[in-house]
């Protein structure tokens, strides 16, 4: 096996309407010796023409392709736009169980997600390492995104919150909930997990003889402070408070102040009605605002994998916006490595901040002609699910989606049509 | 005929700082004087309207009705006088008067510094306060809601309220009133405009603190041994050790509840030691940051006058520390009076931190030319250019760092000296007939209007008043990137030649009791070097794609913790 090389790559782009799903299947000789890794599996809203269960018919279409063995899953964060396919149910139906049935030997995934990173709930925070006071602040995320969401319904019951504004938080928040059944079906899966960051050992060596994979992301705490100059504790501390005081206000019928007197809703006195309900207003952008900066921190924990095979370079970043690139691409060494990519998974699903322009502008493969060896670029995406146009937000961002056009072979699985759930591309390895 | 016995004040309690400064095993509470007035429930007064709404359990709590003045000889019409912590903490109403109070009075302050009444910056007379807005950690003043906002989150022992803090209170006030005056602070600018508008409410809100009866006291009780004598030992009254005991000993407790949201800033301001490398350094191009580069002049100002003062006190070991206490308190007043003062002498747009510096020497030394006894401006000018802030004017030899006088060919014959003092018509006449070169030197292409015109009368040291109008106009150029060059100034790297921009300039005039210029403080509009790192700076950091980012407090303040990488902006798309 040790001198094995894979002759060539199909890879698989999955429909999965806002989300990512990709199976990469790498060739070696005969057919018996295909190596399959699947990541990402997630879906956060689909095309009404794709009609029911579409998870569950990618999952059927994953264990047809593999013939019923996944040799790896990399599940690069935590977002349920990546893993909500992994999901099961207690009978056993979800597309989750397919996944498991598949026995993957191997499930990678950031090392924001080590079972012993987590903090116990007694562990008071001066006590917390960096490490265990980040993951203990992607936990509040997620409490924060319950709480966004229970906050927005009750809101809009109240009608102290526009549709639109409902929408975008549903959105945020509902992506940003801890997915702990898909987590769990992680957990459980797989011989072997690996928890990675930049420069570690990917854990696909095995899976994959003959090809090498770079872990360029994301960095853990210790990088990142490398290149922050000031990074506080601030960050995580606002997160606990925002946790906090979230839970608070779910609790049913909070009272801040129980003896005091309050006016029935409707009744506050005239004069004070126009501030009220700008309070209100604000207190939407206020709970949008945090769902947002939690939907970045969240992204910036993506695994970014590089795959060097027979003279080809391979990028999939999940959906590591530039806070986490930054530190892979303050090393010379890499900028250099990544300038001769040949296929690129696009970020984030094209929003405005997940391809870094330096990292773009670096690729040497990009060409405005139709050269043998131009750029691939694939993209996962769904237009209209996230972000404006107007405030230059929307996902994909058309000038990304411009450049890439031009300067790429550009695959979007909005080119899917019907209801065909898959889009495959092969590349030959030298 | 009978006298006037109407009280000019009511003394409210607020909590002297925080919840957490206790003197005793109880909350440190002070009694303060407000302006006197018939309060309806809210407290709703002439200026300020506490509108108690919490958004996030939508619940509106039913004020209180207050006493009419003078009628109640306990506690003169102050409905806490004898409530006990637990009510403080547990009643919103007290929260209410709480920020009714601080708010009422940083704005007293600022009336009595400027010699004049100081508007809000939004059309209307009465800020909103909610001393409950939402649960979050977070206070900020929003111009569009014309409020002061103030959020409550759980902690980890107790419910932690941002509007029992002192110091937020007055810092979010302060913003709300250098709104007021200088309106344009707010425009997209350099950082260190931004800056500024966060040093200042710091300053403010330090040195109000500081200037309250009892909190010294506690302060150095804490840190200095000794409490129980009425002497303190020499050895504690250097500058360097006030400023370990009592800057950082006030930045601490007020860092105790609300780590997140002041805690490390004033820390970080306090504990920045001199150095002119900051102002150049890329970290400190964060509006935030920046702004610590400002509090540790102005504190460490604060703290050399103090020292100097205890040591002209005598050789004597020990010193009394009812004096020091009083000392202390007396120069963070006098201070506060001065940097308020200063505002009248900046420029109206563009402002950096070299600006305030000559206004603030100029202002002071209008108002009170001999400045022996304390050496405030002496001090001050040393301390801001340790942290590498020269003034801007050079001054003269007496007075290095004061604004230059106006050029000489001003021509006053058209216009009416009583108009002038109140009609911006005739002032712009003014600014329109002089606008050539020999004069005020306008910028000929662009567009100009007057923004204010500010009568005011100051009572100087000796007793005497000083009457001034204070005049700000402002220059708009609307021009694309690629006619720049015409200004000589560079176009920011990347930025397309259709990119449409506006340029800013402008100048503050300040008019003697006689109606003559006595200075003509300008930044102007063609100033090539300061538009070009204006135009720079915005562009690398975004305004260009996102203008409404750079014009909300709310934002800022969510912002400064979630410290982006300094790169971020310019890798988007």
């Amino acid at each position: 096996m040790a001198t094995m090389k894979p002759k060539s790559l199909t890879l698989r782009s999955y429909q999965v309407g806002f989300g990512d799903c990709f199976l990469l299947t790498f060739h070696y000789n005969g057919k018996t010796h295909d190596r399959h890794v699947l990541i990402d599996f997630g879906s956060t809203g689909q095309k009404k023409s794709m009609g029911e269960n579409l998870m569950v018919r990618v999952a059927e279409d994953i264990k047809k392709e593999t013939g019923g063995k996944l040799h790896a899953i990399v599940a690069t964060h935590r977002h349920k736009d990546h893993i909500s396919g992994f999901a099961t149910n207690a009978k056993g139906t979800a597309s989750g169980d397919i996944i498991a049935s598949c026995n993957p030997d191997v499930v990678i995934q950031p090392w924001t997600e080590h079972p012993k990173a987590k903090p116990t709930d007694k562990q008071a925070p001066s006590t917390m390492t960096k490490t265990q006071s980040f993951v203990n602040s992607l936990r509040s995320m997620h409490e924060i995104a319950e709480s966004v969401l229970i906050e927005a319904d009750r809101r809009q019951k109240q009608k102290a919150l526009g549709p639109v504004m409902h929408r975008e938080l549903t959105f945020l928040g509902d992506d940003n909930l801890s997915n702990m059944s898909a987590v769990e079906n992680l957990m459980n899966m797989g011989k072997k997990h690996f928890y990675v960051n930049y420069g570690t050992r990917s854990g696909l060596e095995s899976v994959l003889p003959g090809v090498k994979i770079r872990v360029l992301g994301p960095p853990n705490m210790k990088q990142s402070e490398e290149i922050t100059t000031q990074r506080s504790k601030d960050e995580d501390e606002f997160w606990q408070l925002q946790a906090m005081s979230n839970k608070f206000v779910i609790q049913s019928n909070p009272k801040v102040f129980p003896k005091a007197k309050i006016y029935s809703p409707t009744n506050g006195p005239g004069a004070t009605r126009w501030f009220v309900q700008r309070v209100r207003a604000l207190r939407g952008e206020q709970l949008l605002s945090i769902v947002r900066a939690l939907d970045k921190v969240m992204n910036n924990t993506s695994i970014i994998l590089l795959f060097e095979v027979g003279g080809k370079k391979l990028l999939f970043p999940g959906d590591a916006q530039i806070e986490n690139w930054s530190y892979a691409l303050s090393k010379p060494a890499v900028k250099r490595m990544l300038a001769g990519v040949d296929l690129y998974k696009v970020g984030h699903h094209g929003s405005r901040n997940a391809t870094p322009r330096s990292l773009w502008d670096g690729f040497t493969k990009r060409s405005d002609k139709q050269t043998k060896n131009r750029l691939e670029t694939f993209c996962s995406t769904m237009p209209g699910k996230h972000g404006k146009a107007v405030s230059k937000t929307e996902v994909p961002r058309k000038t990304l989606v411009d450049a890439l056009k031009s300067l790429s072979n550009y695959h979007t699985t909005e080119e899917l049509k019907g209801k065909s759930i898959r889009l495959d591309h092969t590349i030959n390895f030298k | 005929m009978t006298a006037n016995t109407t009280p000019r004040t009511r003394t409210l309690t607020i909590i002297a700082q925080d919840p957490s400064v206790r003197v005793g095993g109880k909350i440190l509470r002070a009694q303060v004087e407000v302006p006197a007035e018939e309060l309806a429930p809210g407290p709703w007064g002439y200026r300020v309207h506490v509108v108690d709404y919490d958004s996030s359990t939508g619940s509106q709590y039913r004020p209180i009705k207050y006493p009419p003045i003078g009628t109640n000889k306990n506690g003169d019409g102050d409905p806490f006088f004898k409530a006990t912590d637990a009510n403080l903490l547990s009643d919103p109403n007290f929260h209410a008067q709480n920020v009714y109070a601080i708010v009422m009075r940083i704005l007293a302050r600022f009336e009595f510094a400027l010699g004049r009444r100081v508007s809000w910056g939004f059309y209307g007379h009465q800020i909103k306060v909610a001393p409950h807005a939402f649960a979050d950690a977070n206070a900020f003043y929003s111009e569009d809601d014309q409020a002061l906002m103030f959020g409550y989150f759980p902690g980890l022992t107790h419910m932690v309220f941002c509007c029992l803090s002192h110091d937020i209170v007055a810092h979010e006030t302060s913003h709300a009133l250098l709104d007021g005056l200088r309106t344009r602070f707010t425009d997209p600018s350099s950082p260190e405009q931004a800056a500024f508008h966060e040093g200042f409410a710091d300053v403010v809100a330090l040195l109000s603190v500081f200037a309250l009866p009892g909190i010294v006291e506690t302060i150095i009780d804490i840190n200095a041994p000794g409490k129980n004598t009425s002497q303190i030992a020499r050895k504690y009254t250097t500058a360097d050790a006030l400023r370990k005991s009592m800057l950082l000993g006030l930045a601490k407790e007020m860092g105790q509840e609300l780590p997140t949201i002041r805690g490390d800033v004033l820390r970080r301001s306090v504990e920045l030691a001199p150095s002119r490398k900051y102002i150049h350094d890329l970290e400190f191009m964060e509006p935030h940051r920046r702004g610590e580069i400002f509090v540790a002049a102005v504190m460490n100002s604060f703290v050399e006058v103090w020292a100097k003062r205890l040591e002209a006190l005598g050789k004597a070991d020990q010193l009394d520390r009812g004096r020091v206490v009083e000392e202390g308190a007396m120069i963070a007043d006098y201070l506060l009076t001065m940097v308020i003062r200063a505002l009248d002498y900046t420029p109206p747009v563009n402002l950096e931190f070299c600006d305030f510096l000559s206004a603030v020497l100029t202002s002071d030394r209008e108002i009170n030319p001999n400045d022996s006894r304390y050496h405030f401006r002496d001090i001050l000018r040393k301390t801001f250019v340790s942290y590498g802030i020269d003034p801007a004017a050079t001054g003269t030899e007496e007075e290095p760092g004061i604004w230059d006088a106006p050029k000489a060919g001003l021509n006053y014959d058209l216009v009416h000296f009583e108009s002038m003092q109140r009609d911006r018509d005739e002032v712009f006449r003014f600014i329109w007939q002089n606008r050539g070169s020999e004069a005020l030197d306008l910028y000929d292409d662009s567009y100009t209007r007057v923004l204010s015109l500010r009568p005011c009368l100051r009572v100087g040291p000796d007793g005497f008043a000083l009457r001034e109008t204070v005049v700000e106009y402002m220059q708009i150029v609307t021009v694309i990137a690629g006619e720049l060059g015409r200004l000589k100034i560079k176009v920011p790297e990347g930025m397309a030649a259709d990119q449409e921009l506006m340029l800013y300039g402008g100048g503050t005039l300040i008019f003697d009791e006689y109606g003559r210029v006595k200075y003509h403080i300008t930044n102007k509009v063609n100033h090539s070097e300061r538009q070009e790192q204006r135009l720079k700076y915005l562009w690398e950091y975004g305004y260009y794609r996102d203008p409404s980012s750079f014009r909300n407090f709310a934002n800022l303040h969510r912002k400064k913790r979630m410290a982006p990488f300094a790169d971020s902006i310019r890798q988007e798309w």
